[in-house]
């Protein structure tokens, strides 16, 4: 028997799964959108400069014989010596928890200007172009599409904080052999918190600030403003006029800063020029608590700004 | 188990009524919905889509409870916006494939799906073009193709002709009937545009002011007049009136390019005297037992022509306007009586 | 088509006279010739036709790269026929901000009229498209068809005598779309030329059965559309009859010179395709006659706007 099958409608039969899945969609068509733009990847190259200073740091100490490298002649060991201690203990690179803590601190700048541009890119696109309506006429409720945006967000994060960090801890590990991961895989947890710490609430931030400016050149503005603006403000005030250490908790990312090094268990301590020195800081709880209301706060005002009632006008 | 159940749907926005006491039941099929603006249509819409409670009584759409459905509902709708609702940078197909996923389909078969959905819509060739690329005509199509994805029993439809040119009008109108009609799918056509509905839609709610002032099958709605017949008369129409009126035939208006024409001896006037004959329209009130021979016999008679003859059957158009009267009325009198 | 004597020896409201327009290398116009007449005329064609370049034309937003538009005998470029003319764009073309009474009072101050002027006219445009009561509230909290109607009432400011409105339909609910048409037939009445355009045909029909065809650059049709109709001799004209015996009538027809095809379908009704239309007519009134029928309808289904646009186009390739 023959059979003619037109080019014309067809039913599809198949189960669909529940919503749970969604998010995972979402976010890799957000993660596509910043992958085609040039300038994450510029952004991203600048980030992964102090990775590469890390790396060749890290290197260094474990690979350089000063004897071989100097001759025998013993001061120019000893100003080699001087030199390499000097970078240890200014740079912190022999693969404690400092190097880690340091690290992710000084990827700082990088991690906002990145989610300054995601930011506009996954939500405030959504709403200029009326995509919004799409997402939320389909099965799925608000929090799911949050979610996606926000599995994006820590992705972003997480390439440049905690992924460079891993790969530092995989050279320690290659150099000193077995003995660095089992003396030192505290760190690697130290390391996951940190990274967990600064998606959660870089991710929240972004997310609600991204959704009530919505373009991208005023959320960039915004955006600088809460991070650069309050880290000028922390400084002056504490270290300017000599207020109480309190006042740093409106610096979030020094409050992240904080409870990341919490994590690592290090001694709170901040840049300053070249070195780091130890400054004033807030107690780890009060920054935790800060974060926590701010992210709480985000929640409640995303809650209330993706309505679905905007969907059928 | 009927399509949609609703009983005593009321929805208010603080002191505004956006809803009152809406108790509708629809089967499956092609469903019209129409009404003014701020008639309380895409809160209804909303309210089928579980996307916001009413404030009211309670419904069900395919045996799901619109007050618990939510996510349940949306999976059964397949919903067009008027908007254009895209997600800049995607591709076609990858667009369609996207909302697929949404809905829950597996990533491959979403995949897959797409792509025969955009082909049977006729996007075959712009299928890989970006989506700030496509132009109204094909947008359309496109967010039809995302509401078809995981063949959805119902769609929701609205405005799905703006934009389009009579070319496209008419595929796009020509889509939904077969999508009705052959594979059927139900769906309901939110629009201002009567004609499309009464050109796809079995089946009319008519919202006003927040109420359901009319619903029913179009035929039902439609009020018979087998007294009253539409003319159409190509020449000079003075002769031909004066016959009529002698044959007990009341003339209720005449109408030439649309326009009204005065029925009195100036009726001709604006005829020149060389030239084509214009045609124009009458509409007449016969008395019983008329043959329409008649009306052919007079019209030989005067050495016109008739082009046309039609029962003055309502149109949507003007059951959409009387039923818009009617209620105003009615509302008159309440208010009046209280 | 030869263009119409100038009416009462005033010159026609607007005159193209072989008006081409190109953009660079992208033609918009072709060589086109018409004359306006007082009253409704539709304006219809696919997308990307030249509409939008007529009418931007006849406003004298752009000059004609070949040829002359005229309104009422002045330069449609000129300040002058600017003033006889009132234009509805199709696209959006408001200050978010302001109140759509600001908007119209603001687009009459620069008519030239003004302070206390500019606010009775603008008082008095709105009320015509019925805005009155929601003139206070800021464009951007607007639905299509409120934007839709401060665009028509910004039109009619300075009271026109030619009005071109680009889709002024557009997302207007029925209720309101009722009472613009009585306002356009009103503005006929006065005396008024209204240039619409529209892809909703139905609707247009509605307005006027005068239409002006447009594709690919070039003005196809102008005219009623059985007028129009009638000029397609060998596009057989389609006839739907009701009759009490169809059998009959489709052997009577079928005798008729004019007539191509008969076909018997449901419900007693014949569809017949004929050539020739006026012709066929008479002879089908003098069939009625010699059969002794009784014809209860009577429908020629292809002369619509909608079919005329079909066979124009058609015919054009």
């Amino acid at each position: 028997m023959g059979r003619v099958s037109l080019l014309g409608y067809r039913p599809w039969q198949g189960t669909l799964h529940g919503a749970w899945m969604t998010p995972w969609p979402i976010s890799r068509v957000a993660l596509g959108m910043v992958f085609r733009r040039k300038l994450f990847w510029l952004l991203y190259l600048l980030g992964l400069f102090h990775f590469l200073v890390y790396f060749g740091g890290i290197y260094l100490f474990y690979q350089i014989d000063i004897p071989s490298l100097a001759g025998s002649n013993p001061q120019v060991i000893r100003f080699w010596t001087d030199t390499v201690r000097a970078i240890q203990e200014q740079l912190y690179m022999a693969g404690t928890k400092e190097t880690y803590r340091n690290f992710i601190w000084l990827q700082g700048y990088v991690v906002m200007a990145v989610l300054a541009l995601a930011g506009a890119i996954l939500i405030g696109n959504d709403y200029q172009y009326g995509s919004l309506p799409f997402y939320l006429s389909k099965p799925l409720t608000r929090w799911h599409y949050l979610a996606g945006k926000f599995l994006a967000v820590a992705l972003f994060v997480n390439m440049l904080t905690t992924l460079p960090a891993l790969v530092l801890f995989a050279e320690c590990a290659l150099m000193e052999g077995w003995s660095y991961i089992e003396n030192r895989a505290d760190l690697l947890l130290g390391i996951l918190g940190y990274g967990a710490v600064l998606s959660v609430s870089l991710g929240t931030l972004v997310l609600a600030v991204a959704s009530w400016v919505r373009k991208t050149v005023p959320l960039i503005m915004v955006w600088v403003g809460i991070l650069f603006f309050g880290r000028a403000v922390a400084d002056s005030l504490v270290d300017g006029l000599g207020l109480d250490a309190r006042w740093r908790l409106v610096d979030m990312w020094n409050n992240m800063y904080l409870l990341g090094s919490w994590c690592l268990d290090v001694a709170p301590q901040l840049e300053s020029g070249r070195r780091f020195i130890t400054r004033p800081q807030p107690e780890v709880w009060e920054a935790a608590v800060v974060l926590a209301a701010v992210c709480g706060a985000c929640l409640v005002y995303l809650d209330r700004r993706i309505q679905a009632v905007e969907i059928v006008r | 188990m009927a399509l949609i159940e609703l009983e005593q749907i009321g929805r208010r926005f603080g002191n505004h009524v956006a809803l009152h006491d809406v108790t509708l039941r629809l089967e499956a099929g092609r469903i019209g919905l129409l009404g003014p603006n701020g008639a309380g249509k895409s809160t209804l819409l909303k309210i089928l889509m579980g996307l916001l409670q009413p404030t009211e009584g309670r419904g069900r759409l395919m045996d799901v409870d619109i007050r618990r459905g939510g996510i349940q509902l949306r999976r059964l709708i397949g919903y067009m916006s008027e908007a254009d609702a895209l997600v800049p940078g995607l591709r076609g197909a990858e667009y369609v494939a996207l909302a697929g996923q949404l809905y829950g389909m597996p990533r491959g078969e979403a995949h897959r799906r797409a792509h025969e959905v955009l082909t049977y819509l006729g996007l075959e060739e712009a299928r890989y073009r970006r989506l700030e690329e496509y132009s109204t005509g094909m947008k359309q199509r496109l967010k039809l193709a995302q509401a078809l994805v995981h063949d959805p029993p119902l769609l929701f439809l609205d405005e799905p002709t703006s934009g389009l040119d009579p070319a496209g009008r008419d595929a796009m109108l020509r889509l939904l009937l077969t999508l009705g009609r052959e594979h059927g799918k139900s769906f309901i056509l939110s629009t201002h545009l009567l004609n499309d509905v009464e050109r796809v839609c079995e089946t009319v709610v008519i919202l006003y002011r927040g109420r359901v002032i009319e619903q029913g099958r179009t035929e039902e709605l439609r009020t018979s007049r087998y007294d009253r017949y539409r003319l159409q008369v190509e020449g000079k129409l003075g002769g031909l009136v004066d016959d009529l009126r002698a044959e007990g035939v009341q003339v209720l208006s005449a109408t030439r390019g649309r326009r009204a024409v005065s029925l009195g001896p100036e009726i001709d006037a604006e005829i020149g005297e060389n030239g084509r004959l214009p045609v124009s329209e009458l509409i007449v009130l016969v008395p019983q037992d008329w043959r329409t021979r008649l009306f052919f016999t007079l019209a030989d008679n005067r050495g016109v022509v008739i082009r046309g003859l039609q029962r003055d059957d309502e149109d949507l158009e003007q059951i959409f306007h009387r039923k818009i009267q009617e209620t105003g009325t009615t509302e008159a009198v309440r208010h009046g009586a209280g | 088509m030869s263009p119409a004597a100038p009416v009462g020896g005033r010159p026609p409201i607007l005159h193209f006279d072989r008006v081409s327009k190109w953009y660079g290398p992208v033609i918009g116009l072709n060589e086109v010739s018409f004359q306006l007449e007082p009253g409704i005329t539709g304006l219809v064609g696919p997308n990307g036709a030249g509409k939008s370049t007529l009418m931007k034309l006849a406003t004298g937003q752009l000059r004609p790269s070949l040829g002359v538009v005229t309104v009422m005998g002045k330069s449609a470029w000129s300040a002058e026929a600017k003033w006889h003319v009132g234009y509805c764009p199709e696209s959006d073309v408001f200050y978010e901000e302001m109140s759509g009474r600001d908007f119209v009072r603001a687009i009459a101050r620069l008519s030239g009229y003004g302070a206390s002027e500019a606010a009775d006219r603008a008082e008095n445009a709105l009320l015509l498209v019925g805005m009155s009561d929601q003139a206070h509230r800021c464009v951007r909290g607007y639905s299509k068809g409120m934007r839709q109607r401060i665009k028509l009432a910004q039109a009619l400011v300075h009271d026109p005598e030619l009005l071109i409105l680009d889709e002024p339909m557009n997302g207007i609910d029925p209720v309101v779309r009722r009472d613009l048409h009585r306002l356009f037939f009103n503005l006929a009445e006065r005396g008024k030329s209204l240039l619409i355009s529209s892809h909703q045909l139905e609707e247009l029909e509605r307005l006027t059965d005068r239409v002006m065809v447009v594709a690919r650059g070039r003005l196809l049709a102008q005219g009623t559309v059985t007028e129009i109709r009638d000029m397609f001799e060998n596009q057989p004209l389609t006839v739907r009859i009701g009759c009490d015996r169809p059998r009959d009538l489709a052997g009577a027809l079928l005798r008729l010179p004019e007539v191509l095809g008969v076909e018997l379908g449901s419900g007693g009704m014949v569809t017949v395709r004929a050539r020739q239309p006026q012709r066929f007519y008479r002879a089908f009134g003098q069939l009625v006659l010699e059969e002794n029928l009784d014809v209860t309808h009577l429908e020629t289904t292809d002369c619509s706007t909608q079919a005329i646009l079909e066979y124009v186009l058609q015919e054009s390739l």
